[in-house]
C-alpha cells in the first residue's frame, strides 16, 4: 500500500540538511530535501529509504506505520568519501590520492555565462594561471605550476569524459611575439559550460602520468552531466544574458592640446582651393602622431574633412581643435545570450542525456559576432548485468565574424588607438563621412591632392569591409564497452575522437591601406583562406581491478594500452598583389597568378602508442601506496630512439584515522609523490625539408628552412616531487590543502634561436633544463553557520619559481620570443620569462641623464629589465547563503611579474598620452622649446653624479619618454593586479511556491557580474592581463584590447 | 605499427628533403639581389647611408640609428641563411647530382662560388670581422668564432681564382641560367670582375696583394659592356618583382624622397640622369633635407623607373668596373691599358647608357668643365668618387663604399642629430644574445663595435 510519507533530515546537532537525497532502496525513485530539510515521498510500508548527504554517513530507514519520519545523519568522520575522476577517467576516492587535485563544480562554472569555459576557472584553482587575450572569442592561456617547456606546449591538457580535446589555437604568424594575427581562440571554447557536471584539476605529474607526455602540464578533467535514473524525463532549462561595457581604466587617456605631427608641427602649404593663393593652414594628415601644432580654436584649418571633395565640408576650414569624440567612443556594449535545454532520463538499465545550447555573442565592436550551437548526447546502457555500453558525442557548429586582431597589425584598431593617432580626429565625423560616402574616407590621407590612404583606414570602413569569417564543425566524444569480469575486475575498451574542420577567410577590400593583410597588394585588396581538418583518435584498452584482499587491504590497479593518432591536413592560399573585381572574395579573383609563395599545403601526422600499469594498495582506508609505469613510443622521434619509460609513485596517509577523537581534527591526510613523465615533440622535426618558392623565369627555386630540424632529438623528461597536507577542523568549518612541489624538466625540446651565421636562425634541439618549484594552498573557512545563514570563504594562493638550469651545447641564452629588440628568454640561472633590452645607466642607483637631458641608455642591449613571471597569484572567494539566497564573489590577485608595453613605448613617442602634454614644473608647456623654459627635467643625476638640472627637449617624437628617446626599461611595467572577478547573487525558489503538483522541481534566478572592478593595477591605460594570445611568450603588450565589465541575469529551471 | 612504419609516418609528404642544386642557386642568388636592392627600413638602409635618398616621416635610420629596427640582424641573417647557406647546399647538391657530367658540375660549382664570394665580401665590407671558417655549419656549430676580415679577403681571392680556373668552357653551365643564359664566358668575366673588385678594395691596405690579383683578373678579361652586367631579370608578377616595387608601390607608403645631398650635386652638374633618377613633380629639382622630417609633397620624388616591378636588379656593372680601372690607372702598378680619364669617361658613359640616355646627352655631359676629368676640380679621388657615387644610384651599398674608400664626395651630417656617417654596421643585437663570447672578442679585435670603427681596408 503506497502512502505519502514526509520527514525531516537533520544532522546530529539538529541542523536541517537541505538537498539531501532520499531514495527508495532498489529503485530509482527518490526526492531531495528542501531548504528546511523536509521531504515528502510516496512509498509503501516495508520499503527502505536511503538518505544520503555529502559528508554524512548514509542512513537507511524502513518505512513503518508512521507517515512522518525524523532522520538524523551522522557526520562521516572520514568526510571526504568523495569520489573524483582521475586520469583516464578512473574514479578514485579522493582521500586515496597521493597528489594534488582541486575540484570545481559545474554549478559554479555555469553561474556566470562565459564564452570560454576557462574564463570561469580563473582565480578558482590554486596554481592555475589563466591569461586572456581580451578579445571577443580570443584565446586563453592555461598554465599550471609555471612554464616547464620553453617553446613546446605549456597548456594544460583538457579531457572531457575521457576524450582529450585539442586546445591549440592554430593562430597564424607570430601572434605570440606581437606581430598581428587574428585570434581564433582555443578549442576549449567549444565546450559548453552548461553541460559540465564538474571539473577536476589534476596538477602534478603523478596525477597525470597516465596521460603520458600530454599530461605533463597538468590535466583539466571535465565530467559532463549524465542522465539520472528517474521515472520521468528530467528537463533542465537555462537562459542567461550578459551585457558588457568597456572598463575605462583599460582604455588610453589622451592629451587634447596638440594635433597631428611628429616634429613639433607645421601646416602644409598649398593652393588647396585652386584660387591661386597658397594656403598655409592645411593639416598634414599623413602624420599618425600628435606631436604637431598646439590646438587653437581661433585658427581655421583645412582638416581631413576639408580635403575630400565627396564631403560636404570640402574646402571649408574649421577651427583647429581636438576631436570631440576620441577612439574611446567606439566601444559599444557587448551582449551574450546563452540558452540551453537538456533532457535526461534513465532506469536501472541505463540513462541518457541530450542537451542543446545556443550561444550568441555580439561583440562591442562593429560587425563582430560569434554564434555557436552545441548538441551533446550521452548515454549508457547495461546490455547485460556485466556489460555496459556507453557513448558521448558533442557536435558544435561555430561561426565567427569580424574577430579582432591582436598585436601589431593595422587591422587591430588598438594599434592606431594606442600607438599612432592624431588628436584632431573626431571619430563621430569619421563615422559620418563613412556613412555618407560608403568609402574609406580616412583622416590619415597621404595628402590633399589625391586623397590616398596613409597607414590607417577609416575605422568604420575597416570594420565593415575588412573582416574575417570562420566556420567550424566539430565532433568529439567517445564510445566504449565496459565488461565486469567479476565483482573486482573489469575491462574497458574505448574509442575517443575529436575532429573538426574549419574554414577561415580574411578579406581586405580594395581601397584599404596597403598595410592590411598578409601580402603586398598596394591597396588593391586581398582574399585569404585556410581550411584544415584536425583530428585526434585514441584507442584505449584498460583492465581495472578493485579488490579487497582482506579486511585491511584493498588493491586498486589498472593495466592498459593506448594508441593515439593525430593529424592535421589542409591548405591555405592568398591572392597575389590584389583583387581584380572589388568586393569578390574568391581565390580566383587574384590580380596576378598565384605562385608557390601564395599557396601552402600541409599534412601533418603523428602516432604515439603506450602501455601502462598502475596499482594502489589501501590499508585500512588509512594508508595508500601507489605506483605506475608507462612507456610510450612516438613516431615523431628518431626511429632508433623513439621509446621512453617513466614511473611514478605516491603515498597517501590519512592520519586522522589514528586519532582517538575527531572532535577537533575531522580529517587529516599527508600525501607525497614522485613522478617522471616523458615527452616527445611535433612531427617532422628530424630532417630538414626545403621550401619551394616561386620560379624565376624558367628556373625553379627552393630554399632551406630558417629553422633547422635535428635528427638527434630525444624525448624530454619531467620529474616532479610533491608533498601535500590536507586537514579539516571544527566540524569541517576550517580546512586547508597545501602542496609543495619541485619540478624539473630535462632535455627540453625547443625551437631555439641561434646565431644566423650557422645558416639558420632557429634550431630544434634538446635545449636545456628548467626547474619549477612552488607552493599551492587552499584554505576554506566557514566563519558563520546558523540555521539560516552560512558564510564560506575560500582562499587560494600559489607561488612558483622558475629557473633555467642548463642550456644546450655552448649556447648561453635560450630565447623564447622577441619584439623588436626586446626579448624574453633566459640565461643560465634565470627564470624563463626574463625580459631583456636596454636599461638606464645608473650612478648610485640614480638614473643618469646625458648632456641633452635625456636618460643615458645602457651600452648593452642585453640588460635584464624585467621578468614576466608573477611572484604569486591568489584568489579569495566569499559565499554567503541566507535561506534560499546566495551571494558570492571572487577577488583575484596577481602579484608581480612585468610586462613590456610597446603601446606605451610608441604612444609616448607619438604624443598621445597626457604625460606628453601639459606644463612642466615651471608652469611652462613642456612642449615649448627648452630656450623658452619648456622641456622637462628628468629625475636623476648628471654624468658627474650631481642632481640633474638639464632640461630635455620635449617638442618632437624624439622626446625622452618614448621609444626613440628612452631605454626600453622605461616601458616595462609591473603587471600586478587585484580584481573583483565574479559576483553572483542567486535565489533558489522554495519548492512549495510551485505547489505539490507543479511540473517545476526547481528554479534558480541569478544575477551575475564578471570582471566588475579592477581594484588595483600599475600598468597605465590597459589591463595587465591583456595578453596577445595563448602561447609561451607572455610579457608583451602590443595593441592591447580593453577589458569588459559584464553584468547579466540567468534563470535555471528544472522540470 | 613497426618502427619502420613510424619512420615513414614522420616524413613530411608535402615538402622535399632534397632538391637539385639549381633550385637553391636560384634562391641564394635572388635573395642576394633582393636584399641589396631593397630600401625597406627593416632590411636595407644603404641608399640612406649613401645620402642618395632620405626619409620623410620617420627619420631614425637617416640619423644612423640602425639598432631600433634590428637592421644589422636582418641583414646578417638574410645573407648568411638565405644567401650563403642555400648556395653552400646548392654546391653540395650539384656535387651529388648523378645526372650531371663532370664538366657541368665544375661549371655550376664555379658559378655558385662566384655568388658566394660576392656575398662574403659584402658581409665583410658591412661588418668587418665575421664568422667565416666556422660559419654555415647548421646545428653542428651554433656559436661560430669570428675570423679576421683581412684573412677572409685573402681566402676569397683564392676561392675566386679557383672558381675561374675550374670553368670548363666545353661544357654546359646551369640549365635555365637566368643571369647569363648559359654563356660561360660571361661567367668567367664576372669571376674576373669579382676578383678585381676584391683586389681594388685592398689598394690602400695591401698594395702588392691588390696589384697581384687585380692584374691577374685584368688578364682574364673583365666585364666589358653593360650586356655583361650581373643583373637579375625581375618580373611583373609581384612575387618576383624588384624589391623596390614592394617598398615604394605595394607598401602604399611615401617614406622616401631623393636627398638634398644627391640632388644638389646633380643640379650643380645639370646631370641629364636627373630625368631618370627623379620625378619631375618639382621644378627645379629639390631634394629632401637629409636626416630631417620632410613633407613628401614638397620635394622631388623618385623617378618612375624605380616604381616598375621589372626594374632589373644590379649587383655589378660595367660602370663600376670602369671606375675601378680609373682608380687603378691613377694609382699605378696595375696593368691597365688606358688612362684614368678614359676609364672615367667609360664609367660615366656606361652609367648613362644603362639608364637609356642619348649619346648626345652623354657627350655634352662629358664636355662640361665640371665633369671633364681634365678640368673638373679636386683630387682624383674626389673626381672619380663623385661620378662613381652618382653612377651607383641604384646600388646604395656600392655608393656608400665609394664614400668610405675615396672619402668623397663630401656628405652631410643628418639634420636631426648630426651623427657622423657610419663606417660600418654594428654587430647584430642578436649576436650579443646568442653568440656573446665570440662577438665580444670580435668587437675588441676590430677596435670596438662602433659605427665609427673603420673596415680594415678603410685606412685613408
Amino acid at each position: 500500500q503506497e502512502k505519502a510519507v514526509s520527514g525531516t533530515v537533520t544532522d546530529t546537532g539538529g541542523m536541517p540538511l537541505p538537498g539531501a537525497n532520499v531514495i527508495i532502496k532498489g529503485t530509482s525513485t527518490g526526492t531531495q530535501t528542501d531548504f528546511d530539510g523536509n521531504f515528502t515521498i510516496n512509498v509503501s510500508e516495508g520499503e527502505i529509504l536511503q538518505i544520503s548527504y555529502i559528508g554524512m554517513k548514509t542512513a537507511e530507514v524502513t518505512v513503518g506505520a508512521s507517515s512522518t519520519l525524523s532522520i538524523q545523519l551522522e557526520e562521516d568522520a572520514q568526510n571526504l568519501e568523495e569520489v573524483v575522476v582521475t586520469a583516464l577517467g578512473i574514479k578514485r576516492e579522493k582521500k586515496s590520492l597521493g597528489y594534488a587535485s582541486q575540484e570545481v563544480s559545474g554549478e559554479k562554472l555555469a553561474q556566470v555565462p562565459v564564452a570560454n569555459m576557462s574564463d570561469a576557472l580563473t582565480g578558482t584553482v590554486a596554481g592555475l594561471n589563466i591569461t586572456q587575450s581580451g578579445t571577443m572569442g580570443g584565446s586563453t592561456n592555461i598554465v599550471l605550476r609555471g612554464v616547464s617547456s620553453l617553446v613546446g606546449n605549456n597548456q594544460a591538457l583538457i579531457v572531457i569524459d575521457g576524450t582529450p580535446i585539442n586546445n591549440e589555437t592554430f593562430n597564424q604568424t607570430n601572434i605570440g611575439s606581437g606581430t598581428g594575427a587574428y585570434d581564433y581562440g582555443n578549442g576549449l571554447s567549444d565546450v559548453n559550460p552548461n553541460d559540465i557536471e564538474d571539473v577536476n584539476v589534476l596538477k602534478g605529474a603523478a596525477a597525470t602520468a597516465l596521460y603520458g607526455s600530454r599530461g605533463m602540464n597538468g590535466v583539466i578533467m571535465i565530467t559532463t552531466k549524465r542522465g539520472k535514473s528517474s521515472e520521468k524525463i528530467g528537463v533542465e532549462f537555462n537562459s542567461a544574458i550578459t551585457v558588457g561595457n568597456v572598463n575605462k581604466k583599460t582604455l588610453p587617456k589622451y592629451q587634447n592640446e596638440y594635433g597631428g605631427g611628429y616634429d613639433g608641427g607645421s601646416f602644409y602649404s598649398g593652393d588647396i582651393d585652386g584660387d591661386g593663393v597658397v594656403e598655409n593652414n592645411i593639416v598634414y594628415t599623413y602624420d599618425d602622431a600628435s606631436f604637431g601644432n598646439r590646438f587653437d580654436p581661433n585658427k581655421l584649418v583645412y582638416n581631413w574633412d576639408s580635403q575630400y571633395p565627396q564631403l560636404p565640408g570640402y574646402l571649408q576650414p574649421t577651427p583647429f581643435v581636438a576631436g570631440a569624440s576620441t577612439p574611446n567612443d567606439i566601444w559599444g556594449t557587448s551582449t551574450t545570450y546563452v540558452n540551453s535545454v537538456a533532457f535526461n532520463g534513465g532506469s536501472e538499465k541505463g540513462n541518457y542525456r541530450l542537451s542543446y545550447t545556443n550561444f550568441l555573442q555580439e561583440g562591442a565592436l562593429r560587425n563582430n559576432n560569434i554564434t555557436r550551437n552545441t548538441i551533446d548526447f550521452s548515454a549508457d546502457y547495461n546490455l547485460t548485468e556485466k556489460l555496459n555500453v556507453f557513448g558521448n558525442i558533442t557536435y558544435t557548429n561555430t561561426r565567427g565574424k569580424g574577430r579582432v586582431l591582436t598585436g601589431y597589425d593595422s587591422r587591430n584598431p588598438m594599434q592606431g588607438f594606442r600607438q599612432w593617432w592624431n588628436m584632431s580626429v573626431d571619430m563621430q565625423k569619421q563615422k559620418e563621412a563613412y556613412e555618407l560616402t560608403g568609402q574609406n574616407v580616412t583622416w590619415n590621407l597621404k595628402d590633399w591632392i589625391n586623397q590616398e590612404v596613409g597607414y590607417t583606414d577609416n575605422y568604420y570602413f575597416n570594420r565593415d569591409h575588412n573582416y574575417q569569417t570562420d566556420r567550424r564543425n566539430r565532433y568529439f566524444g567517445n564510445f566504449g564497452l565496459n565488461y565486469e569480469i567479476n565483482d573486482w575486475m573489469s575491462v574497458l575498451g574505448r574509442f575517443t575522437f575529436d575532429t573538426f574542420n574549419e574554414l577561415r577567410e580574411e578579406r581586405v577590400a580594395m581601397g584599404s591601406s596597403a598595410g592590411q593583410g598578409r601580402s603586398s597588394h598596394g591597396g588593391a585588396g586581398e582574399y585569404y583562406f585556410m581550411t584544415h581538418t584536425v583530428s585526434e583518435y585514441n584507442y584505449d584498452l584498460i583492465l581495472n581491478i578493485d579488490k579487497d584482499l582482506n579486511d585491511d587491504l584493498n588493491l586498486n590497479a589498472n593495466v592498459g594500452w593506448n594508441l593515439r593518432a593525430n593529424s592535421r591536413y589542409g591548405n591555405d592560399a592568398r591572392t597575389n598583389g590584389g583583387l581584380k573585381i572589388p568586393g569578390l572574395y574568391s581565390i580566383t579573383n587574384t590580380a596576378n597568378p598565384l605562385t608557390e609563395e601564395d599557396i601552402n599545403d600541409f599534412n601533418i601526422r603523428k602516432k604515439v602508442d603506450g602501455f601502462f600499469a598502475q596499482a594502489n594498495l589501501g590499508f585500512r582506508r588509512m594508508l595508500y601506496v601507489g605506483g605506475s609505469i608507462r612507456t610510450d613510443r612516438s613516431s615523431a622521434l628518431p626511429s632508433d630512439n623513439n621509446r621512453y619509460w617513466y614511473p611514478s609513485g605516491s603515498l597517501s596517509f590519512v592520519f586522522s584515522e589514528l586519532l582517538d577523537s575527531r572532535e577537533t581534527i575531522n580529517f587529516g591526510k599527508f600525501r607525497f609523490n614522485y613522478a617522471r613523465v616523458g615527452n616527445d615533440t611535433d612531427p617532422y622535426q628530424l630532417i630538414n625539408t626545403y621550401v619551394l618558392n616561386a620560379k624565376l623565369g624558367n628556373s625553379y627555386n627552393a630554399t632551406a628552412p630558417a629553422t633547422s630540424n635535428n635528427p638527434n632529438l630525444k624525448s624530454e623528461t619531467m620529474q616532479e616531487i610533491e608533498a601535500g597536507l590536507e586537514m579539516n577542523f571544527f566540524n569541517n568549518r576550517l580546512s586547508f590543502d597545501v602542496s609543495v612541489y619541485n619540478r624539473k624538466t630535462f632535455d627540453l625540446i625547443t625551437n631555439t634561436d641561434i646565431s644566423g651565421s650557422s645558416g639558420f636562425t632557429g634550431l630544434w634541439v634538446n635545449s636545456g633544463d628548467i626547474e619549477n618549484k612552488g607552493i599551492e594552498t587552499r584554505v576554506t573557512v566557514v566563519p558563520i553557520q546558523t540555521e539560516d545563514f552560512r558564510w564560506e570563504m575560500t582562499a587560494n594562493w600559489s607561488k612558483n619559481e622558475n629557473k633555467v638550469t642548463k642550456i644546450f651545447g655552448d649556447s648561453e641564452y635560450l630565447e623564447m620570443g622577441s619584439m623588436w629588440n626586446v626579448s624574453v628568454g633566459a640565461k643560465l640561472g634565470e627564470s624563463a620569462g626574463t625580459i631583456r633590452g636596454t636599461d638606464f645607466q645608473y650612478i648610485n642607483g640614480q638614473r643618469v641623464v646625458g648632456s641633452d637631458g635625456k636618460y643615458l641608455i645602457s651600452e648593452s642591449s642585453q640588460e635584464v629589465i624585467g621578468d614576466a613571471n608573477p611572484d604569486w597569484i591568489g584568489g579569495l572567494n566569499n559565499s554567503f547563503t541566507y535561506k534560499n539566497f546566495n551571494l558570492s564573489f571572487l577577488i583575484d590577485i596577481k602579484h608581480g611579474g612585468d610586462v613590456y608595453s610597446q603601446d606605451m613605448a610608441f604612444g609616448l613617442a607619438t604624443g598621445l598620452y597626457p604625460e606628453t602634454a601639459g606644463l612642466n614644473e615651471l608652469g611652462i608647456p613642456k612642449r615649448d622649446p627648452v630656450a623658452d623654459n619648456g622641456g622637462v627635467i628628468l629625475k636623476g643625476v648628471k654624468e658627474d653624479g650631481s642632481a640633474n638640472d638639464i632640461r630635455a627637449d620635449f617638442s618632437t617624437y624624439e622626446n625622452p619618454y618614448g621609444y626613440y628617446g628612452a631605454p626600453e626599461a622605461m616601458h616595462v611595467y609591473d603587471a600586478s593586479y587585484i580584481k573583483l572577478r565574479n559576483l553572483s547573487l542567486s535565489y533558489r525558489m522554495p519548492k512549495d511556491i510551485f505547489g505539490e503538483d507543479s511540473v517545476i522541481n526547481n528554479m534558480t534566478l541569478s544575477f551575475i557580474g564578471r570582471n566588475l572592478w579592477i581594484i588595483h593595477k600599475n600598468l597605465p591605460y590597459s589591463d595587465p592581463e591583456a595578453g596577445m594570445s595563448a602561447g609561451n611568450v607572455q610579457g608583451f603588450q602590443n595593441g592591447a584590447h580593453p577589458t569588459f565589465r559584464e553584468i547579466g541575469a540567468s534563470v535555471k529551471i528544472e522540470f | 605499427c613497426t618502427n619502420e612504419d613510424y619512420e615513414r609516418l614522420n616524413v613530411d609528404p608535402k615538402n622535399p628533403s632534397s632538391v637539385p642544386g639549381s633550385f637553391l642557386f636560384t634562391n641564394g642568388t635572388k635573395s642576394l639581389f633582393d636584399q641589396m636592392g631593397s630600401t625597406s627600413v627593416n632590411r636595407n638602409v644603404f641608399r640612406l647611408f649613401a645620402q642618395q635618398w632620405t626619409e620623410c616621416q620617420y627619420v631614425t635610420e637617416t640619423n644612423y640609428d640602425i639598432r631600433n629596427r634590428s637592421i644589422p640582424s636582418f641583414h646578417w641573417n638574410e645573407v648568411y641563411s638565405n644567401v650563403l647557406y642555400d648556395l653552400q647546399q646548392a654546391k653540395i647538391s650539384v656535387q651529388e647530382d648523378i645526372n650531371l657530367l663532370d664538366g657541368e658540375k665544375a661549371n655550376q660549382s664555379s658559378i655558385i662560388t662566384i655568388m658566394e664570394v660576392y656575398a662574403w665580401q659584402q658581409l665583410v665590407d658591412t661588418f668587418g670581422d665575421i664568422p667565416y671558417t666556422e660559419a654555415l655549419q647548421g646545428p653542428d656549430n651554433t656559436v661560430a668564432a669570428y675570423d679576421d676580415a683581412a684573412t677572409i679577403y685573402e681566402d676569397l681571392l683564392t676561392r675566386i681564382t679557383e672558381a675561374y680556373n675550374n670553368f670548363d668552357t666545353g661544357s654546359a653551365g646551369l640549365e635555365n641560367d637566368f643571369i647569363y643564359d648559359g654563356d660561360i664566358t660571361k661567367w668567367q668575366k664576372l669571376a674576373a670582375s669579382v676578383k678585381f673588385k676584391l683586389a681594388m678594395r685592398l689598394a690602400d691596405v695591401n698594395p702588392s696583394l691588390s696589384q697581384q690579383h687585380a692584374n691577374e683578373a685584368i688578364g682574364w678579361g673583365l666585364i666589358g659592356s653593360n650586356s655583361e652586367n650581373l643583373t637579375l631579370p625581375y618580373e611583373t608578377n609581384p612575387t618576383n618583382a624588384h624589391p623596390l616595387y614592394a617598398d615604394l608601390v605595394q607598401s602604399g607608403r611615401n617614406d622616401f624622397v631623393p636627398a638634398n645631398t644627391f640632388v644638389d650635386y646633380l643640379n650643380d652638374l645639370e646631370d641629364p640622369r636627373r630625368t631618370v633618377f627623379f620625378d619631375d613633380n618639382k621644378t627645379p629639382y629639390i631634394g629632401g633635407v637629409y636626416g630631417d622630417f620632410n613633407t613628401y609633397t614638397e620635394f622631388t620624388h623618385i623617378g618612375d623607373v624605380y616604381y616598375e616591378p621589372d626594374l632589373p636588379g644590379d649587383l655589378m656593372d660595367y660602370s663600376e668596373i670602369s671606375f675601378l680601372l680609373a682608380e687603378a690607372a691613377e694609382r699605378g702598378g696595375y696593368n691597365v691599358n688606358a688612362t684614368a680619364e678614359e676609364y672615367y669617361n667609360q664609367g660615366i658613359t656606361a652609367s648613362m647608357e644603362y639608364w637609356g640616355l642619348s649619346s648626345g646627352d652623354i657627350s655634352a655631359y662629358l664636355a662640361k668643365p665640371d665633369v671633364n676629368y681634365a678640368t673638373a676640380s679636386g683630387t682624383w679621388k674626389e673626381k672619380i668618387g663623385k661620378q662613381f657615387w652618382i653612377a651607383m644610384y641604384n646600388r646604395g651599398f656600392e655608393a656608400w663604399n665609394v664614400w668610405r674608400k675615396y672619402d668623397a664626395p663630401a656628405l652631410r651630417l643628418p639634420a636631426s642629430t648630426g651623427n657622423p656617417v657610419p663606417l660600418r654596421f654594428t654587430y647584430p643585437v642578436r649576436e650579443y644574445r646568442l653568440n656573446e663570447a665570440n662577438v665580444s672578442a670580435a668587437a675588441s679585435a676590430i677596435g670596438g663595435d662602433a659605427q665609427q670603427t673603420p673596415i680594415f681596408w678603410d685606412v685613408n
